[in-house]
């Protein structure tokens, strides 16, 4: 019998979707758990029999063309996707140390210190551009009406940034503005990381 | 008249057919069983349709759905992985303290009595969620996510749909992009604790506070450039900061006033902590 605190991790493995260190701690655990092994087995032999499903089922609406079509491409470009998935989670990585850094665990108490905020900022447009470019590659597989949606609320968001960071630039020792700057900025880049994933 | 006999018998056994409920041929059904243990976990994943998933005092967990898709299943006794590759109206029967993982495009996810973790992810779909898991995670870019009932712990995260959350919960964070946020939470009297510790943030959506706050609870409210509104029980006990850069702060709780965008004060020692920060939208404070 599988392991239940493993059976997400499992999933994830089979579905190809772990990075490489996460996959190797599933390996190394499957070299000695017999009950994983054979669930592995069988998780296998559900994406196979999922795979030999008809791959023309039509749609009932409009929708699922997109998808589907998505759906296809994947194969396809799955050489791609790993580097691209570890590339948004390094981003992302970035920019959540970058703002532990200046947020600490409660909003209620704020760091008054000014020294980092510049590296901070810079740390953030870097993981930012980053999670954009990985975005850009995939935005092809994405359905319009969810690319129609991003650029809308991408607009909305750098607008917000525009603005926060105008009026700091005014006020540079405010740290309430400081605060809500980093809470659009991470709100931003949760944005990103988060159509990545769909995309991927 | 043998032959008007024989016209008779056929339309009687087209009508039978017909009666007899079979799907027209674009339509699958399919309805399935198993054996599942009470706190097992079942991952779901169908890409449009709709996604029901009951909780039941019954330790099997049952699928039945129809669809234009095809569905496929495999698992043990503790967990199950059902997977529908097109579109299909989904039904799933689970034991109400399972785990259940969710994954769509389009779909919309209806979860009614399951007491167990949930964590449901859609693009574009409807997220609702009616009783009191222990546990919700719920994400959806476009659609709205309401949860009602109570849990112990909320994470919902939209960036254009509306979130409203209600019941008696005690862990909430909600966050939202250009969605509004409506919290109404039911206090001890009605078999709540309050909120011990709530987290909302919108950057261009309203947000709303409507309920009763834990003694000792911690409530954050965030708003780039909406307005962020805060009822609470006129007896409430709590610290109150609120800040705003350029927005305007409204007090109907009690006689303090705001200056210069900061409203700082305190209805007794002990209480909970209320923050509230806004960038360019307003912020009120008055009595439920």
């Amino acid at each position: 019998m599988m392991c239940n605190e493993w059976e997400a991790q499992l999933n994830e493995y089979v579905d190809g979707t772990l990075a490489a260190e996460a996959r190797a701690l599933v390996e190394a655990h499957l070299a000695g758990c017999a009950g994983c092994r054979a669930a592995v087995v069988e998780l296998r032999a559900l994406v196979a029999s999922a795979a030999d499903l008809p791959k023309r089922i039509e749609p009932a609406r409009d929708l699922w063309t997109g998808i589907a079509a998505r759906v296809g491409k994947r194969e396809v470009r799955n050489g791609k996707r790993w580097w691209r998935t570890a590339l948004a989670a390094a981003a992302t990585i970035v920019i959540g140390f970058a703002l532990y850094r200046l947020l600490p665990p409660s909003a209620v108490h704020h760091r008054s210190e000014g020294t980092g905020w510049v590296a901070v900022q810079a740390e953030y447009e870097q993981a930012s551009d980053e999670l954009t470019r990985a975005l850009a590659t995939e935005r092809d597989r994405l359905a319009p009406a969810t690319v129609a949606l991003l650029e809308r609320n991408l607009a909305v968001i750098d607008a917000a940034l525009r603005e926060s960071r105008d009026a700091l630039a005014r006020d540079p020792e405010n740290v309430e503005l400081r605060g809500l700057v980093a809470s659009v900025a991470r709100e931003k880049v949760e944005l990103l990381r988060w159509a990545t994933r769909v995309a991927t | 008249m043998t032959r008007h006999l024989g016209w008779l018998g056929f339309v009687l056994a087209v009508a039978a057919r017909s009666a007899l409920g079979q799907a027209p041929a674009d339509h699958n059904r399919f309805q399935a069983r198993w054996p599942f243990d009470s706190d097992g976990s079942v991952r779901i994943v169908d890409p449009a349709g709709r996604i029901r998933v009951i909780g039941w005092d019954v330790d099997s967990l049952a699928v039945s759905g129809r669809g234009p898709g095809r569905l496929a299943a495999a698992g043990t006794v503790s967990v199950r992985k059902l997977v529908v590759t097109g579109r299909a109206e989904l039904e799933v029967h689970v034991p109400r303290g399972a785990r259940v993982w969710v994954k769509s495009a389009s779909a919309d996810i209806d979860v009614v009595g399951v007491d167990g973790t949930l964590d449901l992810n859609s693009v574009a779909g409807a997220i609702h969620v009616v009783g009191t898991p222990a546990d919700v995670t719920a994400e959806t870019m476009d659609g709205p996510v309401e949860l009602a009932g109570g849990s112990g712990r909320a994470r919902v995260k939209t960036v254009s749909g509306a979130i409203l959350l209600r019941g008696a919960s005690v862990d909430l964070g909600a966050s939202t992009l250009s969605g509004t946020i409506v919290v109404r939470a039911a206090g001890w009297q009605r078999g709540g604790t309050g909120v011990q510790r709530g987290k909302f943030e919108s950057v261009t959506g309203d947000v709303r506070f409507d309920g009763e706050l834990g003694r000792g609870g911690i409530v954050e409210l965030e708003s780039q450039s909406g307005a962020i509104a805060l009822r609470v029980p006129a007896t409430t006990v709590a610290d109150f900061d609120l800040v705003t850069i350029a927005g305007s702060i409204t007090n109907r709780l009690t006689a303090a006033t705001a200056g210069r965008g900061v409203l700082r004060f305190s209805t007794g020692a002990g209480g909970a902590q209320v923050t509230a920060r806004s960038f360019k939208g307003s912020i009120s404070l008055e009595a439920k």
